[in-house]
C-alpha cells in the first residue's frame, strides 16, 4: 500500500530529525497523480498526466524556531538532507511566540469509501470514450450548438503524516469531476450552457446527462436581452451556490481572517446574519462531500464545524490549524490544508462544506418567482470589503429572466456587487437535492433580493 | 546529465511514433518568508525537481510529467506521454500544426549582482522585522501587519526533437509589507510598494534592498490610520487618475488576458473563459485611444516576465499588442500562431514548472510611457478622483466588464490633490475605458510584478511583468458601493 509507505518515511524522517535534537518535528509526505483531458471547439486541446510528490519537513528548537523545509522527491538521501536544511532555516530565524506545539496524536479512522481503484487507474482512452460521448450528445441536440469545451480529471491523492508528539495518520482518496461547456450560435447571438459533476468515483459521472443539460442551456441563450441594473430575485443554481460558500469560507471561517479582524464573523458572533433556514457545516466524514479525509495536513482528525447554525455564525464557525489555534490557546479543528495541489498552504479553510438541504427543488424556485433572475453560474466572483461580505461578480453560461414563474427569455450577463449579510438573509426557498461543486455540497436556492449593480457589453 | 536524460526522452518519443517531442527538466529554489505582528510567521524554502514530456503523435498532443528524475521514469513517462497524444488524436478535427521557429541551443541565465540565495535569512529577517514593526507602531488601529520576501530561482533545459538545447537559469526576488487596521468593525488596508505580496522583479537581492521596505513603512502606516477619517468615494462619473500599481492590474485583467490567443480560439472557453478581442478585429479595431500603447516584451530588464527564451524554446522577443489605440497583436505559440497564420510566436509559452503543461501566458505587458509628467496630469484634472494600489478586482468572462476597488484615493479638484478617499471603486467597459485614456506619464513608468497569475487546469500560477506609469481615464463609474 503507497500509504504504509509514505508513512513508514514519514516516521524515519521525524525519527532523523528528533535524533539531531530537535525539540519538536513533523514530516508530510504525499504523492498525487492527476490526469486530465480538456477538450474545446469540440476536440480535445489538452491532455496531461502529473506525478507530484515530496516531503515537507517542519523543525521546531527549544525556544520556538522553527523552520521549514520542502522538497520532491522520495528519496532517502534527499530526505536527510532536507531535515538537515530545516534544522538551518530553523537556526537562523528568530523564535516565534505564537507557536504553542505541534498537534497531539488523536484517535482517527479512515474513511470508507475514500478510494476507487476505478478512478485511480483510469486511463487516456476512458477519458477520450467520455469527452466523445459529450461532444456528441452535446451536438445531437441542435443544429446550432457550435462549440463543446470542458474536461474531465481523475485524480489520486495519498498523503502521510508523521511527527515527534506520536501523530501517525494517512489519507488515500480519489477525485474525479467533468465541466461541459456547449457554446451555441444563432444569427450571430452565441449562447453559453454550463454543467458540471464531482464524485470520488469516475463512474458516477455522465457525460450524456452533462452535456443534455449544458446544450439546453446553451441553445436558450442565444439571442439574450439586456434589462437594466437594479435588485431582483433570484434562483440559484447550485454552481452559484458554491460560488458564494466557497468566497465566505476564505473571508468569514478561516481563524485567518478572523485573527486578522477582516471576517465578517467577528462583528456578528452569535447574531442571526442569514435567514434562519440557513445551516452549513463543513463535515468532511459526511459520505455526501468530495475530500474524503480523515485528517488534516497536520494529521489532525477533521472535526465537524457548524459554520452557519440557523442563520447564526459564533466561535464554532471559525477553522483552525494547530499554529492559529496556539494563537489563541485553543485546539486545531483539523483543517490545515493537505498539499492538495502544489503549493504552500498556511490558512486553515473548510473545504467539506454542506448545506443542509431543504424542501424545494428547481421547478418550484422559479414557479414561485413573479420577476428574477435564474443564475446558472457566477463569474470571477471575489471579495469587494471583507467585514460587510461584499462580493462582485457576473453571470456565466446561462443567465434568465423569469416572468411570472416561467424562465420567459435569456438575458445578458450581469455583474452583482452586495452584502452576502443582505443576499442571504431571506432565503425563501432551499433545495432538497445536493449537488458537489468541489469544496462544497449544496442545493439550488432562492434568494429575496441580490443587487446587479451592471450589464455587460460585448 | 540532464542532457543524456533528455535525450534519452526524445529517441524513446520517437520511437514510439511521436513526430514532435520535447523535454523539460528543470530544478526549482525557493525561499519563502513571511513576518507578522513581529515575529516569523513562516520560514520555508523548497527545492523541486521534476521533468515533463510534451508528444505529439498523429497530430494530437500529448503530456505526461513526475516529479522521480531517473532512467525508468523518463521511459514510463514518454510511454504516457505517447499514450495520451494517441488518446487525444481519436478526437481531433485537423492535426496541431507548429510555425517554424529558429531551432536554438543557447543559454541565458537573469543578470543578478547579489544572489538572493547567497544572503543569510538572519539579514533578510532583520530587514522585514524591521519594517513590519515600524508599520505597526503607527497606529494602535493597526491589528495586523504583515512583510513578505521571495526568492525563486529554476534552473531548466528545454531540448525538443528539432535540436533545440536551451539552458536557462532564472532568479527573481522581491518582497512588500500590509498593515490591516480595524476600527468599530471598518477594516482599511496599506500595502507597500504594492498589493499580493510587494513587487517582484528578475534581478538580485539588490531588487529587495532597493524597495526599501523601512524607509517607506511610516508613511504607509500613517496614511493607513488616516483612512479612518476619509471621505467615502463619491458616486458619479468623473476622470479617474490611475497610479502604476493599480495600472498594473488592470492591465493585467484588461488587456493581457484578453490578447491571449488560447482565450481568443476558445481553449479556455470552459474555464477562465473567451475575449472579446477575436481574430477579425486584428488590425481593424480601436482599442484604446491614441496615447494607447501596449507591447508584451519578453525581454524587459528587471521585468518579472523576462528570460532568454519561452517554454517551447522560442527566442525572448518584443510584440505590438495595441499600436496608438489600434489592436495589432496577440501573445501566442507556435500552434495558435500558425493556426491564424500570424507567421511566428510571440513567444508567450510558459509553465509553471516542468510538471505541467506549457500555456499561453503573459511575460511582461507593458502600456509604453506617454508625454505627461504625473504631476502635470494632476495639475490638469478639474474633477476626479486619484486611485492608488489595488485591493479588490473582477472581470467578465469576455474580459470587457470589470470593477476594481483600490485600498486608497484622493479627490482631484481643478488640479489640487485634496481630501483623501477610502474604499474607491470603478468600473467600465474594456474599449470604452482605454478609448478615453488621455494622458498616461513618462516620469513614474517602473515594472511591477505580479507572482500568482492563475490560469489553465490543473491551476498553474505564472509570475508576470507589467511596465506601466500614472494614466487618466475620462468620465468613469466610481463609487460603486453603496
Amino acid at each position: 500500500m503507497v500509504v504504509e509507505l509514505l508513512l513508514e518515511i514519514a516516521g524515519k524522517t521525524v525519527k532523523n530529525a528528533a535524533e539531531k535534537g530537535v525539540s519538536q518535528a513533523q514530516a508530510i509526505v504525499f504523492l498525487i497523480d492527476k490526469a486530465l483531458t480538456r477538450f474545446a471547439n469540440s476536440q480535445v486541446h489538452q491532455n496531461v498526466a502529473i506525478r507530484d510528490g515530496g516531503i515537507l519537513v517542519k523543525v521546531v528548537l527549544d525556544d520556538k524556531r522553527i523552520g521549514v523545509f520542502r522538497i520532491s522527491t522520495l528519496e532517502e538521501v534527499e530526505i536527510r538532507s532536507a531535515v538537515d536544511q530545516a534544522i538551518k532555516v530553523a537556526k537562523a530565524t528568530q523564535p516565534s511566540e505564537d507557536f504553542k506545539s505541534l498537534p497531539e496524536p488523536e484517535p482517527w479512522t479512515a474513511i470508507e469509501g475514500a478510494f476507487d481503484k476505478e478512478t485511480a487507474s483510469c486511463m487516456p482512452e476512458y477519458h477520450a470514450q467520455k469527452v466523445k460521448e459529450a461532444i456528441e450528445t452535446a451536438h445531437s441536440k441542435s443544429p446550432i450548438v457550435k462549440a463543446v469545451a470542458g474536461y474531465i480529471s481523475t485524480n489520486s491523492i495519498s498523503f502521510a503524516v508523521a511527527n515527534s508528539l506520536g501523530v501517525s495518520s494517512s489519507a488515500h482518496l480519489t477525485t474525479a469531476g467533468m465541466k461541459t461547456t456547449v457554446i451555441s450560435e444563432k444569427n450571430g447571438s452565441e449562447g453559453f450552457g454550463t454543467a458540471e459533476k464531482y464524485s470520488r468515483r469516475v463512474g458516477d459521472i455522465n457525460p450524456t446527462v452533462l452535456a443534455e443539460d449544458a446544450a439546453e442551456k446553451s441553445v436558450k441563450s442565444v439571442n439574450p436581452v439586456k434589462i437594466s441594473a437594479g435588485e431582483y430575485e433570484v434562483v440559484l443554481s447550485p454552481l452559484a451556490v458554491g460560488t458564494i460558500c466557497g468566497n465566505l469560507a476564505y473571508i468569514g471561517f478561516s481563524a485567518r481572517s478572523f485573527q486578522e479582524g477582516r471576517s465578517f464573523v467577528k462583528y456578528h458572533l452569535n447574531k442571526q446574519v442569514f435567514d434562519e433556514k440557513l445551516n452549513l457545516k463543513d463535515d468532511a466524514r459526511d459520505p455526501r462531500t468530495l475530500y474524503a479525509l480523515p485528517v488534516d495536513g497536520e494529521g489532525v482528525p477533521k472535526k465537524t464545524l457548524h459554520l452557519i447554525k440557523n442563520g447564526v455564525v459564533s466561535e464554532e464557525s471559525i477553522c483552525y490549524d494547530s499554529f492559529m489555534a496556539g494563537r489563541e490557546n485553543k485546539k486545531s479543528t483539523g483543517h490545515s490544508l493537505p498539499p492538495l495541489v502544489m503549493m504552500y498552504y498556511d490558512v486553515p479553510l473548510p473545504i467539506n462544506m454542506i448545506v443542509e438541504p431543504g424542501d424545494s427543488n428547481l421547478e418550484e424556485m422559479i414557479n414561485e418567482t413573479k420577476m428574477g433572475i435564474f443564475v446558472t453560474f457566477l463569474h470571477y466572483t471575489n471579495p469587494v470589503e471583507h467585514t460587510k461580505a461584499v462580493l462582485t461578480g457576473l453571470t456565466r453560461d446561462g443567465t434568465f429572466l423569469i416572468r411570472n414563474g416561467e424562465l420567459t427569455k435569456p438575458i445578458v450577463n450581469m455583474r452583482f456587487t452586495d452584502t452576502m449579510l443582505s443576499a442571504l438573509n431571506e432565503i425563501p426557498l432551499i433545495g432538497r437535492n445536493l449537488e458537489i461543486v468541489e469544496g462544497a455540497t449544496v442545493p439550488p436556492m432562492k434568494l429575496k433580493k441580490l443587487r446587479f449593480v451592471g450589464i455587460s457589453r460585448y | 546529465m540532464w542532457e543524456d536524460l533528455g535525450r534519452l526522452a526524445l529517441e524513446q518519443a520517437s520511437k514510439l511514433g511521436a513526430s514532435y517531442a520535447d523535454v523539460r527538466i528543470s530544478r526549482i529554489l525557493v525561499d519563502n518568508i513571511t513576518v507578522k505582528n513581529g515575529m516569523p510567521e513562516i520560514v520555508a524554502l523548497s527545492q523541486s525537481k521534476a521533468f515533463g514530456v510534451r508528444t505529439m503523435v498523429n497530430g494530437a498532443w500529448g503530456f505526461a510529467s513526475s516529479v522521480e528524475i531517473g532512467k525508468e521514469e523518463i521511459r514510463r513517462t514518454v510511454e504516457r506521454s505517447v499514450s495520451i497524444a494517441k488518446a487525444s488524436a481519436m478526437l481531433k478535427r485537423k492535426d496541431v500544426i507548429l510555425t517554424e521557429e529558429k531551432v536554438e541551443q543557447d543559454k541565458y541565465s537573469t543578470p543578478i549582482k547579489k544572489d538572493p540565495f547567497e544572503v543569510p535569512l538572519e539579514e533578510k529577517l532583520e530587514i522585514l522585522v524591521r519594517a513590519e514593526r515600524l508599520l505597526a507602531e503607527q497606529s494602535p488601529l493597526i491589528k495586523t501587519s504583515y512583510s513578505y520576501y521571495n526568492a525563486f530561482r529554476e534552473n531548466k533545459l528545454f531540448m525538443s526533437t528539432e535540436g533545440a538545447e536551451i539552458e536557462q537559469q532564472i532568479t527573481w526576488c522581491g518582497g512588500g509589507f500590509m498593515g490591516i487596521a480595524a476600527k468599530n468593525g471598518e477594516i482599511q488596508i496599506r500595502s507597500f510598494p504594492a498589493s499580493f505580496g510587494g513587487n517582484f522583479s528578475t534581478n538580485g537581492y539588490e531588487f529587495f534592498q532597493s524597495l526599501a521596505l523601512i524607509e517607506h513603512a511610516k508613511e504607509k502606516g500613517q496614511e493607513l490610520a488616516k483612512l479612518f477619517k476619509a471621505e467615502k468615494c463619491p458616486s458619479g462619473e468623473m476622470d479617474v487618475i490611475v497610479t502604476g500599481e493599480q495600472l498594473a492590474l488592470q492591465i493585467h485583467e484588461s488587456s493581457g488576458h484578453p490578447t491571449e490567443l488560447d482565450r481568443v480560439m476558445g481553449t479556455e472557453a470552459d474555464f477562465a473563459g473567451t475575449s472579446f478581442l477575436t481574430p477579425e478585429k486584428l488590425r481593424k479595431f480601436m482599442y484604446g485611444s491614441k496615447h494607447v500603447n501596449l507591447v508584451a516584451d519578453a525581454t524587459t530588464p528587471g521585468g518579472l516576465g523576462t528570460s532568454g527564451y519561452d517554454d517551447e524554446g522560442t527566442k525572448a522577443k518584443k510584440v505590438h499588442l495595441i499600436k496608438e489605440g489600434l489592436f495589432t497583436g496577440y501573445q501566442s505559440s507556435r500552434e495558435t500562431a500558425a493556426e491564424l497564420n500570424l507567421g511566428e510566436s510571440s513567444g508567450g509559452m510558459r509553465a509553471d514548472s516542468p510538471l505541467s503543461l506549457p500555456l499561453i501566458r503573459m511575460t511582461n505587458i507593458n502600456l509604453l510611457p506617454g508625454d505627461w509628467k504625473k504631476e502635470e496630469i494632476i495639475e490638469d484634472t478639474k474633477d476626479g478622483i486619484l486611485v492608488m494600489t489595488s485591493l479588490s478586482w473582477s472581470i467578465d468572462d469576455k474580459r470587457i466588464n470589470f470593477q476594481f476597488g483600490t485600498e486608497i484615493g484622493w479627490r482631484i479638484r481643478k488640479g489640487n490633490k485634496e481630501e483623501m478617499l477610502k474604499n474607491p471603486t470603478y468600473m467600465s467597459v474594456t474599449p470604452q475605458f482605454w478609448g478615453s485614456c488621455d494622458a498616461v506619464s513618462k516620469d513614474d513608468w517602473k515594472m511591477w510584478g505580479y507572482r500568482d497569475c492563475g490560469k489553465g487546469m490543473p491551476s498553474q500560477l505564472m509570475y508576470v511583468g507589467h511596465g506601466c506609469s500614472t494614466a487618466r481615464f475620462r468620465n468613469v463609474r466610481v463609487g460603486i458601493m453603496r
